[in-house]
């Protein structure tokens, strides 16, 4: 018999296997539901978006044009920052559902205002979402060790193993033939509707391509593993007890034990200790006499040596200078909590190699622009438009520019680099 | 009944002899001791940080010195919740939810800082917890256990004998249930430990024993499930697979699944969204800081009416004190609003997922198990609504001292000068503040609050038990 033939053979078995043909559909359906309600959550978060830039618009036009001076048009002006979706993000939400993602900021000191949290339902965050990386790091291989499992064995106990054996020759080009044939049913019926989604998206070639790449490379790793599992002399549940065994270790019981190593390893500033020191050295500073606010303001900035305190009690100069001050107050345990969430990304991907269900959402996130590096990059972007707001209003603040309300339409726009 | 008990020791004596069998439990075992010590230090840590921090911020606030009244209105406050005692064995929405909230006149701030936000990621099944554990993998153990109760004696042809020997089926089936029942009593030992742990630490007795039970039933579905399908089914291969399928759908896809329906049939507009749509209602309500706008020449004028005199001046009062109160009592009933609202949209989502427990029997128990550790959204909202009335009550004390304290004159000069500045203050003594100690629900409220989940899982088990009862009746070899 040609190889081709013998495989239109199986594939003829195969389709009328009923537990085979259930569970392809099943797959079907779970990838096809998953980024369905993807894309709908998507559509979601840009409507949401769209309405957020409007009415923040609309506020800040309005609140700006009962301002007289620029220490109020920067205390009442708000900026929307926000983090769009990627055209992947369908597949993979990943942080989106436990980290900000947008922000409403003024010119106030920004360590009190960037750690504000817009989340959803803290109940919904925590089960977490039926999205295309979960069915496929933790349903599929499942999936697959319920169709690859007895192989063998089911062939041992029908009495037919031997001859089969002797009437195909070798009997390993059988086994692998099913296999092949059962998990690339699996595969179709999984990457299918992600194909179908990409497109409906407009997702870029390349990010879908690598996404069937490695999901490809997912489902052969566990193939390859229910094939050693199925080649035991053993009975059928106790081969599926023990793939599932190494399901457990592989999902879970190996992520848990490395994040709670890797947050021992990598202590980060608890939230409280940035919030109160920071809100200290705000408040601080109003019962402190103007210079103590001024020196570190102008070591920072020295174009502005030459402004003079206007009087006593209330000068807007000085108090964004102490805003800024309160900012610098707590860099170092802001930058510490940066680099320690980097750092605990980085140990987190190390060990994710040994962990494959979590390295593949990681990697399905990174594609989506959902893990824990785009939520630091998003950071890093409000940081950076926070500081484009200091330097417009600072020549009004500290050089003595008069105030021109036209000169407003020329703020800062926040534009999200993806 | 005797039958019974003999098939059910019977059982027993079967498992002993696996290895299988003893391998997997004492996996389970281990896992389950490790996740649990983790957990136990961790909000050991918390509990002992978080009420470090909240002294710590009680002191500083109450040792600010004098100064003027709206200053520490701006000054603000920390509130931290300290974990409740059985999260040491179900954390549920703590790991998810804020647990820092910073209170100041004029905002509602969010809270900031969970432990999901600064941890690292490791997919959705790394947060391990001893209750995660009951609920997902527990299950699994009985179908290793369980599967084969019933179509082991079938494949080997005992079963017919049994049956000939005169015990019932229904007597079979009830002996392999009480062996497997006994086995999820000793496998609830732990829970039990850290139930009667949580005791000692304030929980009452009625929370703990409810929690027990509810996932004594829970794993008694299972129990249920795994027997029905060993009775019906005529191989040990295929009750295994379809209870491996059953595991899968129940546990891991229905419970994300009813995440996505809900999140689509009932979508949640953001903080930041209600924020903007509030705004404008938000502005027609005023500006507290100003004297001067519209909405308060009424204030004014029924203060003058009130004390008799014609100018603000005279007032025995301060006017600009007054009219803080008014306008952050006027202010926060918006806010209120809105919170509510959000709030409420937000338990009605909960509610709709919670309506899968039908589907879903984990669902349901981690719910319940939620609900009765005040780990669940209930109880951060109550949290949400204990700092909130804190919040209001230190500002409108401040605004009071304000009112009562500090002269209009002094007041309204306090910018001219330095030593106007210095007059324009009150004593420290006026700081106070209402030590923060979150309340939980009522044990009769958490029950109460458990209890639709609780009765989706007794129907689950009633229905499988009359299933059950019909199938040994007819239980055919």
């Amino acid at each position: 018999m040609s190889r081709w033939a013998s495989f239109e053979n199986e594939l003829r078995f195969l389709l009328r296997d009923r537990a085979f043909v259930i569970w392809i559909w099943v797959v079907l359906g779970f990838s096809s539901f998953a980024v369905w309600t993807g894309l709908a959550e998507v559509r979601q978060q840009r409507e949401s978006i769209a309405f957020l830039l409007e009415a923040d618009q609309k506020d800040r036009t309005s609140e700006l044009s009962k301002q007289g001076d620029w220490g109020s048009a920067a205390y009442y002006a708000f900026h929307l920052t926000y983090d769009p979706p990627s055209d992947f993000a369908f597949a993979a939400m990943g942080q989106r559902d436990a980290a900000s993602w947008k922000h409403r900021l003024r010119m106030l000191a920004l360590e009190g205002q960037i750690y504000e949290h817009d989340p959803g339902n803290p109940e919904l965050a925590l089960i977490g979402r039926f999205d295309f990386a979960f069915v496929v790091a933790f349903v599929l291989p499942l999936v697959l060790a319920f169709l690859l499992h007895d192989l063998q064995a089911s062939e041992r106990s029908a009495g037919r193993f031997n001859l089969l054996i002797a009437s195909t020759g070798r009997g390993r080009s059988l086994w692998r033939r099913r296999a092949v044939l059962r998990s690339g049913g699996v595969l179709i019926a999984t990457i299918v509707p992600l194909l179908i989604a990409g497109g409906v998206s407009g997702t870029r070639v390349a990010t879908l391509a690598s996404a069937t790449a490695l999901v490809v490379a997912y489902v052969v790793f566990w193939t390859f593993i229910c094939l050693w599992f199925a080649r035991s002399k053993r009975s059928a549940p106790v081969i599926l007890a023990s793939l599932i065994g190494v399901w457990v270790l592989l999902s879970t019981v190996l992520p848990a034990g490395g994040r709670a190593i890797t947050d021992r390893l990598v202590p980060i500033p608890t939230g409280a200790e940035i919030l109160m020191t920071q809100r200290e050295a705000v408040n601080d500073a109003w019962d402190l006499p103007v210079e103590d606010t001024m020196a570190p303001f102008v070591q920072r900035h020295p174009e502005w040596t030459g402004y003079v305190y206007s009087g006593d009690g209330f000068d807007w100069g000085w108090y964004y200078a102490f805003q800024q001050v309160g900012d610098q107050t707590v860099e170092e345990l802001s930058s510490a909590y940066t680099a320690g969430r980097t750092e605990r990304d980085r140990l987190a991907g190390w060990i994710s190699i040994i962990a494959p269900p979590a390295l593949l959402e990681r990697l399905l996130q990174q594609l989506a622009g959902t893990d824990m590096q785009s939520v630091l990059a998003y950071e890093a972007q409000v940081r950076a438009f926070h500081a484009e707001l200091r330097t417009f209003h600072y020549p009004g603040l500290f050089g003595g520019e008069p105030f021109d309300p036209a000169m407003l339409s020329a703020l800062p726009q926040y534009l999200p680099t993806k | 009944m005797s039958a019974a008990l003999r098939v059910a020791k019977d059982e027993w004596r079967y498992w002993l002899r696996s290895k299988l069998a003893l391998a997997v439990v004492g996996l389970f075992v281990l896992i389950l001791l490790a996740v649990s010590l983790l957990n136990a230090v961790r909000m050991h840590e918390e509990s002992h940080q978080r009420a470090h921090h909240q002294t710590d911020s009680e002191q500083t606030f109450l040792s600010q010195p004098d100064r003027h009244p709206h200053r520490m209105v701006h000054y603000g406050h920390y509130v931290f919740r300290a974990p409740m005692p059985l999260a040491l064995f179900d954390p549920g929405l703590d790991s998810v939810t804020g647990q820092t909230m910073f209170l100041e006149g004029h905002r509602q701030n969010s809270a900031t800082f969970s432990a999901t936000s600064g941890s690292a990621d490791l997919g959705g099944l790394s947060w391990l917890t001893p209750a995660m554990i009951f609920q997902i993998f527990a299950p699994l153990l009985i179908i290793v256990l369980g599967h084969s109760a019933v179509v082991r004696e079938r494949e080997a042809r005992t079963l017919a004998t049994l049956l000939a020997q005169g015990v019932s089926g229904r007597a079979l089936l009830v002996g392999k249930l009480l062996a497997l029942l006994l086995f999820v009593a000793l496998l609830l030992l732990p829970l039990i430990v850290s139930a009667a742990f949580s005791l000692g630490r304030g929980e009452s007795l009625s929370t703990a024993s409810f929690m027990v039970g509810v996932y004594f039933v829970y794993l008694a579905v299972w129990v249920g499930l795994t027997l029905l399908a060993s009775a019906l089914l005529q191989q040990r291969s295929s009750v295994i697979a379809s209870l491996a399928a059953a595991w899968l759908v129940l546990t891991l896809v229905l419970p994300a699944v009813a995440v996505n329906v809900s999140s689509q049939i009932a979508p949640l507009a953001g903080k930041i969204e209600t924020e903007l749509t509030m705004l404008t209602e938000v502005r027609d309500v005023g500006d507290g800081h100003d004297v001067d706008d519209s909405v308060y020449n009424n204030v004014e004028a029924s203060l003058l009416e009130e004390y008799g005199v014609d100018r603000i001046e005279d007032l025995e009062i301060n006017i600009r004190g007054v009219l803080a109160q008014n306008a952050e009592a006027d202010l926060t009933d918006t806010l209120n609003v809105y919170a509510e609202r959000r709030m409420n949209a937000e338990a009605h989502q909960a509610a709709l997922l919670g309506w899968h427990g039908w589907l879903t029997p984990t669902l349901a128990v981690a719910d319940a198990s939620r609900a009765l550790a005040g780990t669940d959204l209930a109880h951060y909202h109550r949290f949400l609504r204990q700092a909130e009335d804190l919040r209001i009550g230190f500002v409108q004390s401040l605004n009071r001292v304000h009112a009562e304290e500090l002269s209009y004159i002094d007041d309204i000069n306090r910018n001219r000068d330095e030593e106007s500045w210095e007059r324009a203050r009150v004593a420290a003594t006026n700081w106070q503040l209402d030590e923060f100690q979150f309340q939980p629900a009522s044990t009769s409220t958490r029950i109460a609050n458990a209890g639709s989940s609780v009765s989706m899982l007794l129907t689950w088990l009633a229905a499988l038990i009359a299933l059950l009862l019909w199938n040994g009746g007819r239980l055919k070899p």
